[in-house]
């Protein structure tokens, strides 16, 4: 396969693989919500998609799950969509230029980023307004949700190694 | 290092940081925004799709309870076998309809626009979702959202065929609330504490407020914004709130508001925006 058309194939295959997570992790009662959270699973794809490609890529890819995040719950472009583009670009040009792109490196990746973004997310929605008993809900709602978002992001790491390695030029 | 910040990629990066936040700042004060109607118009039909197939979903029966459920289902399908396709479609909307006959015989000035929970999205804090009713419903940023038991929330945003609903359970909600057997009034919020008991608040109680359990909380209808008489819930509790140094009493509404899949928007009712309106003039 040419490196063109197996870059079309490939991006093609992460547009779709975000549209359908973006419909399922929105699906009322298809994934349970396990201490009343349940993980945003666009962040764990975006990472996943990161460590793979170049910094180009990988910050349109962090761009358009930002993007779904933000219109998802707020219905206007914001944090997730500023924080990912930056975020995926820098994991990008990283793993292509200074670290090994590897589970590990993922890994340490995922949990700072996961936990990073959805605690900042945390200050500008809940506390920066000042509402009452912020560390509770940030202990009852948020860390499950910066949990499971890092658990998840495994199977999707895997994913995207199989996508990247099957629709990659040969040469 | 000075090679990566002269590299086109950090060019390409500022360059697209810069729309974004542009976009960003844009987007914010838009009440009907285009990025976001052309995100719900391209996810809108599958979305409906996978919130119809688990509009029936429950999780937590029992292998005995499954197969009892399974044996009626059989049977039931066998009787509705011989009958058209398009009836199914037709009986589910009636019976969508149905629901909600009650509250507009009762409210013959409600405009009741009935509605699907589209999406629940992961970052939605509060048990918020969105609904598959948009501004070409004539839905509008505020609308009272109600069941057959009463308002479970508000309408934060709404775009051609969407709308996101905030509930009764957000610290975001602001409700003017009164108790019909006291005449205590006070306001309907959230609680971070409560919301995952289904429970909110009737906060800034008068010292001497005669509120008690078991009583029933229903909106006052002040400024307009929501009508008079919808019923929020129950009353579980009285508290005090040190911090606040005021009486608050533990409402419970009387649908499970993570769980809801119908809902009805109230475009239109008598006296919509009327005390506004005459804020507005006396301005």
């Amino acid at each position: 396969m040419s490196d063109t058309k197996s870059k079309v194939f490939r991006y093609l295959a992460y547009t779709i693989e975000i549209i359908i997570i973006f419909i399922l992790n929105n699906t009322p009662d298809l994934l349970p919500m396990i201490y009343y959270a349940k993980p945003c699973l666009l962040i764990c794809i975006s990472l996943s998609i990161a460590v793979f490609e170049r910094e180009i890529p990988s910050m349109v890819f962090g761009l358009l799950c930002g993007a779904l995040i933000d219109l998802g719950f707020s219905n206007s472009i914001g944090l997730f969509t500023i924080a990912l583009t930056i975020l995926c670009f820098i994991i990008g040009y990283c793993s292509n230029n200074l670290l090994t792109a590897n589970i590990i490196t993922f890994l340490v990746c995922s949990l700072l980023v996961t936990a990073g973004l959805l605690s900042l997310n945390f200050y500008f929605s809940y506390t920066a307004l000042g509402y009452a008993d912020g560390a509770f809900y940030y202990k009852t709602h948020y860390i499950s949700r910066i949990v499971q978002t890092f658990i998840f992001s495994i199977p999707f790491y895997f994913l995207n190694k199989f996508i990247y390695n099957t629709l990659s030029s040969d040469d | 290092m000075k090679e990566f910040f002269k590299s086109t990629g950090i060019k390409i990066l500022f360059s697209v940081l810069l729309v974004v936040i542009m976009l960003s700042l844009f987007t914010n004060h838009l009440q009907n925004n285009f990025l976001s109607n052309a995100v719900n118009a391209t996810t809108y039909g599958l979305s409906s799709v996978t919130a119809a197939a688990t509009a029936d979903n429950r999780s937590n029966m029992g292998y005995e309870e499954l197969l009892s459920k399974y044996n009626e289902l059989k049977d039931e399908n066998t009787e509705l076998r011989a009958k058209l396709v398009d009836y199914y479609d037709t009986k589910t909307e009636n019976a969508r309809l149905w629901k909600f006959y009650d509250l507009k015989k009762e409210n013959p000035e409600y405009t009741l626009v009935p509605s699907t929970v589209l999406r629940r999205d992961a970052n939605d804090d509060f048990y918020s979702f969105t609904i598959d009713k948009g501004t070409s419903s004539n839905v509008q940023k505020g609308d009272a959202v109600v069941t057959p038991q009463g308002i479970i929330g508000w309408i934060k945003n709404a775009d051609v065929n969407t709308s996101k609903v905030i509930t009764l359970l957000s610290t975001q909600t602001r409700i003017s609330a009164i108790n019909n057997k006291s005449s205590d009034t006070g306001i309907i919020t959230g609680s971070a504490k409560l919301s995952e008991k289904n429970q909110t608040t009737f906060s800034k109680l008068k010292s001497d407020n005669k509120v008690e359990k078991g009583d029933i909380i229903t909106t006052t209808g002040i400024s307009g914004i929501y009508p008079k008489g919808l019923v929020v819930g129950e009353v579980v509790d009285v508290c005090y709130d040190t911090y606040d140094t005021s009486y608050y009493a533990v409402v419970e509404p009387y649908d499970e508001i993570k769980t809801l899949k119908e809902v009805a928007v109230i475009t239109n009712f008598t006296g919509q925006g009327e005390i506004l309106k005459s804020g507005e003039a006396d301005e």
